[in-house]
């Protein structure tokens, strides 16, 4: 523990860098998702089979092989693009935090897609049946009757999502973003003590996942508080 | 940007080169951690506090951290203590790829003993009242009723958790084994090619994927076949 002294600031910075890595992507990977379940849930063929490819690449295929992926292809791709305006730009960075953000935001939603598409389908069909009835207009029955049922279906699955968006933070650090694992590496070339850190790491990660469960949990009972029949 | 068709067809044959240690990698490991599963969903469900509440905090951590955190604590940090090197686990832990195989293993366990579980709490109670009516003991009824339908029930999630596995071996690559990804990334450092290389490993890993995903499918058929003989009957 001794060991750790000294080094307590950078991890906090680190463990903030995962938090907005968390934010940044969990924003991104609802949009993702909701995009993706539209795409499926829509009359149009090519959404659809835009929608399938996009759910069978992105769950196919190793996280770490996206999350490098994005980190160098996206920065040869804007460098030409930018050479074409501007010949004398040697090379654009891309900061891992954006590319690995993307990436993991797009992999996570793609197993968003269909668990919104599977909470948009479970929405009572009596329940659209009595908003119709009452002569609520497409816009009205998707604010006030799909998306409040949807959550409630959508939000156990997506608790693991969220799990998941937090452990991949860690995988960013492997194209060099400062989050605790990055830090933890800097730490053990100064104090030469692996275990120690790694495991702190590993417990930082521990506390980000509890707090997301208990959210999800408290949240969850919160959905429930007017449908639990008594 | 042009691609470089004939870097891809190059660099195809040296990349499937590791596919075998990938193969490896999750063959054991899915392997072996099926096996802890095993035992921890016994432990989960035997009803005894002592037993349970380990299991559970087990579940707990290695279902909270991340993988790479895992692999990183066995393969950077055990060697930290002495006694672990003069130990005869020294033999797995001085090897990355036994570090790998470990990591994979305990976090593959935790994840699957849930699968299990989920299995195994849904199987109907009438069925097992039926059985403890027929006279069969606790351990007759888990063996011959709970057993074979829980099985059924898990599969399709165990097989979404060997994708998932799969997908973890990738992570290898990250303490120097020469897996596909491993091999992947030494060449995109020397080439710089990012897309071609990339993009076609990926490929191969959804390859693999559909594969492990039909093979799944197969078997998933051939344990229900009879009862769809039977919703058969019943039309």
């Amino acid at each position: 523990m001794e060991a750790l002294t000294g080094w307590w600031d950078d991890f906090f910075w680190g463990s903030k860098v995962v938090a907005e890595v968390f934010i940044a992507s969990l924003g991104l990977t609802i949009l993702f998702g909701l995009i993706g379940a539209a795409a499926k849930l829509s009359n149009s063929k090519i959404a659809k089979k835009l929608a399938a490819a996009y759910t069978v690449i992105f769950r196919g295929t190793p996280e770490i092989l996206v999350i490098l992926l994005f980190y160098f292809g996206l920065a040869i791709t804007i460098t030409s693009i930018a050479k074409i305006f501007d010949p004398t730009v040697k090379f654009i960075d891309i900061p891992p935090f954006w590319s690995g953000t993307f990436a993991i935001s797009l992999i996570v939603g793609s197993y968003a897609t269909e668990t919104f598409r599977g909470a948009f389908l479970g929405v009572n069909q009596g329940s659209i049946e009595a908003a119709k009835a009452l002569g609520m207009s497409q816009l009205q029955l998707f604010i006030y009757i799909r998306i409040p049922e949807m959550w409630r279906i959508a939000l156990p699955p997506f608790g693991n999502h969220m799990l998941s968006l937090v452990k991949d933070t860690a995988l960013i650090s492997v194209i060099g973003l400062n989050e605790t694992l990055f830090v933890a590496k800097q730490a053990i070339t100064v104090t030469g003590k692996p275990f120690t850190m790694y495991i702190f790491v590993g417990i930082i990660y521990l506390g980000f996942s509890s707090i997301i469960t208990l959210t999800v949990i408290a949240v969850e009972r919160y959905g429930k508080r007017t449908t639990t029949v008594k | 940007m042009n691609i470089d068709l004939n870097l891809i067809v190059e660099s195809i044959p040296e990349m499937l080169s590791g596919f075998g240690t990938t193969l490896y990698l999750l063959i054991i490991s899915g392997f072996l951690g099926l096996l802890l599963a095993i035992l921890l969903l016994l432990m989960r469900i035997s009803g005894k506090f002592y037993l349970d509440f380990p299991a559970q905090i087990y579940i707990y951590i290695f279902r909270g951290t991340p993988i790479l955190v895992q692999i990183f604590i066995i393969y950077y940090g055990l060697p930290q203590f002495e006694y672990i090197q003069d130990s005869m686990f020294w033999i797995i832990l001085r090897e990355p790829t036994g570090c790998a195989i470990l990591a994979l293993t305990l976090n593959t366990g935790a994840y699957v003993s849930e699968i299990l579980r989920g299995g195994v709490l849904a199987v109907n109670r009438d069925l097992i009242e039926a059985g403890s009516a027929l006279g069969m003991n606790a351990r007759h009824r888990f063996i011959y009723i709970t057993t074979p339908i829980a099985i059924r029930i898990a599969l399709p999630s165990y097989s979404n958790d060997v994708v998932s596995l799969l997908k973890s071996t990738a992570l290898a690559s990250t303490i120097t084994i020469t897996d596909m990804t491993g091999i992947a990334r030494t060449i995109v450092s020397k080439t710089y090619a990012p897309y071609e290389i990339f993009v076609s490993l990926a490929i191969v890993y959804m390859i693999c994927t559909f594969i492990i995903q039909k093979f799944f499918g197969f078997i998933e058929n051939k344990m229900s076949n009879y009862t769809k003989i039977d919703s058969d009957n019943d039309k």
